[in-house]
């Protein structure tokens, strides 16, 4: 009967083949999923549901292998059933053994499988001790009465089985046909895109165009779905998890309460294979290293029984996988110093670290936190490559530690692996990508904050004092420099192609940013080991994504950032950009085309979003960016087509987008400023370059869109100084404001001997402020509108009126005292 | 009868026949794209469609000087290993039955040839080398010239 099998299965493409593989891919998919229910079951051996469908799994299993001949596997699978099936009908009382001789038949079923797949027969081989152990186990009947308890329930048997075919709606379809389907779509896509060219050239007439947009809309809608297609439950990521974390805990000694939450996310079935050795990775570290053995865990105070959660949740275009323990966390220092003793850094170096970056040292190659290598997490994988693998998916890791209390690693995905978001850039008068994840700055090359040098034929460029070596793309690319380009356009882009790495690419020009369908190029291309695949953009001209680690690789610089003249290398230098970068002025034209400028600092960026973006509701206008809303400064709609600049201002907490016309150029800010006779969008008059230039107050345009509507109130021109101004609000926002309102301002520290009139407190915590000593009065500012109840004299920092109210009151009754 | 397909072309200045199976399509060149710091016999992409094609040029894996891509040339597409490669042809002749069996390459050819071509065959009285597409993608020795 076995040879039988073989020689069918040996014909070319048979039907028998097919049903082989559905066995296969479906019998797999049951026993990961019997697995976790396994474990949940022994945590839980009250618990019926999960009996009857663990019962339902083997059963299954059982039916298709008879079908198929496989006499192995319907003999495991009987057996299996049959233990169960005693347990279901209170025959048999279900223990830790009970479970464990059923994961034995687990897993040799899926070496049955894996062998099936390979050689396309079942192997010879003996399970009878496998078998054996399902019997052997402690098979003492039940006390009769729990079995009476529940003895309506066994007979629901059949009924059980006809429920759970109903919840199998869906069918199988072969990932070549998927993937057909997807080209497909992707040429209708392309097709349009050239129809819809060809129509605006025509000239047609609009019922014409119209009825091209329904066509158009509906195949934007099936590429949707399509892409769909290829997604799957997350599910199928976490079901093997229960049962490793089981297994682990085990051979550790450890006690674990392990969930997994958020299955419902679904995901590129791609991208799942690509995170699922990562992800078991970091749950083998943390059940390894992360929770203490038991007496550690009473010492430290802990529950003997550690937690381990694994939950996903989908952010916008992106997937959060986090694995979070209540072990012990890392410890930055003993990080440091381990990393010291293996040579990955010198104790000089270690101490310029933040204790994030000594986190970080993790992800360093080499770097392995137990201090021996054992048998669980010891595989020669270490972080590093968990890093490595999720950026090759264009996803990133991040660490949450809680030193003492626990450590939470999340990593974040793309949804699809072939999607990612691209940088277009030009060099040689062709289109690169790059992508975008791995971009840390774009910079006009002509820009104020850069300066290029070259050295010993080597060029480098300083942004802010910090130093990047530089390449230019034409010349990785061994190009000429396209004669028609604009030396204006030229471009910096600063790109990490790693941790604790980066250096700086000079592009001829930026393009734009896309969404980038990747496909990997042909093994000569690749070869060449600068492309990580090529692109189709909409105008079907191939673009090529550029690797990042494979330009610095094929360039031979030395990309690392430590030992640098970076900004931290002196801090009176570090001091010194900090104050050049505050007073710089980002000169834009304004919508009515006059020439306005506004202090860089408060730009977070500059957008460019289509028109249809921007929206109005309860009579403000409000721009869509991404997923969220932010206010415009605009009074209506713009009635131009196409997209609008916005510049987003930032102050720390909030951001107001105010449209422009066009960048042009970053200043640094003249120190003679003729302020304006009353508040409002402008602050003042300078002079650049001989041409007097509008200096917009953020202050004013903040207050106006925070929910508070204030005046102005004149006071006197005493000395304030601000304390505990972390983020710079004070010296962007605030201070401005108080030295049009007649105030000298200086921080806590540079009041130069000089007794304050007041002081003004901007920290959370007014403990940080420190005193104010010698009787200066101390005026807190408060975040948030509301103010607390034990928190009554602090001022909301955006009340102008308040605020200037609180100072002249408390000024006047310092000057009286 | 697939066995006995061929296409007959004209590729890197000589006649040649390539066995049927291993093509996909005769196509006519899009506007092709360079790929900076690739392999010489790499002419650069181009898109059929929605897919990517890497364009050869086979005059420089036999070790001749490369030849510019003129627009409306016909290319042969062939998938290697999965991935889709456009060969560039001199002039596309014919598709045909050729009942006369593969025989061993005889004589000596230049090393360029010799690395390409598997068989020989004869056809309306002219021998015509068998060239296996897989063999014009790798790496040309180096050039001749």
């Amino acid at each position: 009967m076995f040879a039988m099998v073989a020689a069918r299965l040996g014909a070319p493409v048979t039907a028998m083949d097919d049903l082989l593989n559905d066995f296969l891919a479906e019998t797999s998919e049951i026993l990961a999923e019997a697995g976790g229910a396994l474990v949940a079951w022994e945590a839980d051996p009250a618990d019926r549901e999960r009996l009857d469908a663990i019962f339902r799994f083997v059963h299954t299993i059982k039916g298709s292998s008879g079908f198929l001949s496989l006499p192995r596997v319907t003999a495991l699978a009987h057996a299996a059933e049959d233990a169960l099936d005693q347990v279901r009908r209170g025959q048999r009382q279900a223990d830790a053994a009970l479970v464990t001789a059923v994961l034995g038949i687990v897993d040799r079923l899926s070496d049955l499988c894996a062998a099936l797949g390979t050689q396309g027969s079942e192997p010879a081989g003996d399970d009878s001790a496998v078998i054996a152990a399902l019997a052997s186990t402690g098979s003492a009947p039940v006390a009769p009465a729990e079995s009476a308890a529940e003895p309506a329930r066994s007979d629901a048997e059949a009924d059980d089985l006809s429920v759970d075919l109903q919840a199998w709606r869906s069918i199988r379809v072969p990932l070549p046909l998927l993937d057909s389907v997807m080209t497909g779509v992707t040429d209708i896509v392309l097709a349009r895109n050239e129809f819809s060219r060809m129509l605006r050239e025509s000239g047609a007439d609009a019922s014409l165009v119209a009825s091209f947009d329904r066509l158009s809309d509906s195949i934007a809608a099936m590429r949707q779905s399509v892409s769909h297609m290829r997604m799957q439950r997350i599910d199928k990521l976490f079901a093997p998890l229960p049962r490793i974390v089981r297994d682990l805990a085990q051979d550790l000694g450890k006690k674990v309460e392990f969930s997994a939450t958020g299955g419902e996310v679904e995901l590129d079935r791609e991208m799942m294979e690509n995170i699922r050795d990562p992800l078991i990775h970091i749950v083998r570290n943390a059940l390894d290293h992360g929770i203490e053995p038991l007496d550690q865990r009473v010492a430290a105070g802990k529950s003997v029984t550690a937690t381990l959660s694994v939950s996903a949740r989908q952010s916008g275009n992106q997937i959060e996988i986090e694995v979070r323990d209540d072990g012990r966390g890392l410890s930055p220092d003993a990080l440091a110093a381990k990393a010291i003793a293996s040579r990955i850094l010198t104790a000089a170096e270690a101490r310029a670290l933040s204790p994030k970056d000594k986190l970080e040292l993790i992800f360093r190659p080499g770097f392995s936190t137990a201090a021996k290598v054992t048998s669980v997490s010891g595989r020669g994988v270490g972080m590093d490559i968990v890093k490595a693998n999720l950026e090759r998916i264009g996803g990133i890791v991040e660490l949450r530690n809680e030193e003492g209390r626990g450590l939470a690693i999340v990593l974040r995905v793309p949804m699809t692996l072939t999607i990612i978001s691209g940088l277009m850039v030009r060099a040689a008068a062709q289109y690169f990508a790059i992508p975008r994840g791995a971009v840390r700055e774009i910079l006009l090359e002509n820009s104020d904050s850069v300066r290029i040098d070259r050295v010993g034929g080597g060029e480098l460029v300083t942004v802010r004092g910090e130093q990047f070596p530089l390449l230019r793309l034409e010349t990785i690319l061994d190009c000429d420099v396209d004669e028609s380009d604009d030396a204006d356009e030229r471009a910096i882009v600063i790109v990490r192609p790693g941790q604790g790495l980066s250096y700086a690419i000079s592009v001829a020009a930026i393009h734009d940013h896309e969404e980038l369908v990747i496909k990997p190029a042909a093994p000569p291309i690749m070869a060449t080991g600068l492309y990580a695949g090529t692109t189709l953009p909409d105008n079907g001209r191939p673009v090529l994504l550029l690797d990042v680690q494979g330009v610095m690789a094929a360039a031979a610089i030395d990309a690392s950032e430590s030992g640098r003249a970076a900004a931290g290398a002196g801090e009176a230098e570090d001091a010194a950009a900090s104050v050049r970068d505050a007073a710089q002025l980002l000169l834009f034209r304004d919508i009515d085309q006059r020439l306005r400028g506004v202090r860089l600092s408060v730009i977070e960026r500059v957008e460019e979003v289509p028109v249809l973006a921007l929206f109005e509701s309860a009579g403000q206008v409000r721009a869509q960016i991404g997923e969220q809303i932010f206010p415009v400064h605009a009074d209506r709609l713009p009635d131009t087509q196409g997209t609008v600049k916005l510049l987003r201002l930032h102050d720390g907490r909030a951001v107001l987008c105010y449209p422009i016309d066009a960048v042009i150029d970053i200043v640094r800010l003249p120190d003679a400023v003729q302020p304006a006779a009353t508040p409002g969008l402008i602050a003042g008059v300078v002079l650049v370059g001989g041409e007097p230039v509008e200096v917009i107050d953020p202050f004013w345009l903040m207050e106006r869109y925070a929910p508070v509507a204030a005046s102005l109130v004149e006071t006197r021109q005493p000395l304030c100084t601000l304390a505990g101004d972390q983020d710079g609000w004070g010296d962007n926002f605030l201070a401005p404001l108080l030295r049009q309102a007649g105030y000298r301002v200086a921080g806590s520290d540079e009041a130069g001997g000089e007794r304050p009139d007041v002081m003004l407190c901007l920290a959370d915590d007014p403990a940080q402020c420190g005193v104010a000593g010698d009787d200066v009065p101390m005026i807190r500012l408060r975040a948030s509108l509301e103010a607390a109840a034990s928190d009554e004299e602090s001022v909301y920092r955006y009340d102008r009126q308040a605020l200037l109210e609180a100072l002249r009151r408390r000024v006047g009754g310092g000057r009286a005292a | 009868m697939m066995d006995k397909l061929y296409l007959v072309a004209r590729i890197a200045d000589t006649r040649v026949a390539l066995r049927s199976r291993a093509i996909n399509s005769v196509v006519v060149v899009g506007t092709p794209v360079a790929v900076p710091a690739a392999p010489p016999h790499v002419a650069g992409l181009f898109a059929l469609r929605s897919r990517v094609l890497t364009l050869i040029d086979p005059h420089v894996v036999v070790g001749l000087a490369p030849v510019p891509v003129a627009a409306g040339q016909r290319v042969i597409v062939v998938d290697v290993a999965g991935h889709g490669y456009a060969l560039l042809a001199d002039a596309i002749e014919d598709v045909c039955f050729i009942d006369a069996p593969e025989t061993r390459v005889a004589g000596k050819l230049l090393p360029g040839w010799a690395r390409i071509a598997e068989a020989m065959i004869e056809h309306q009285g002219a021998s015509l080398l068998v060239v296996d597409p897989a063999r014009l993608i790798a790496e040309p020795v180096a050039s001749a010239y």
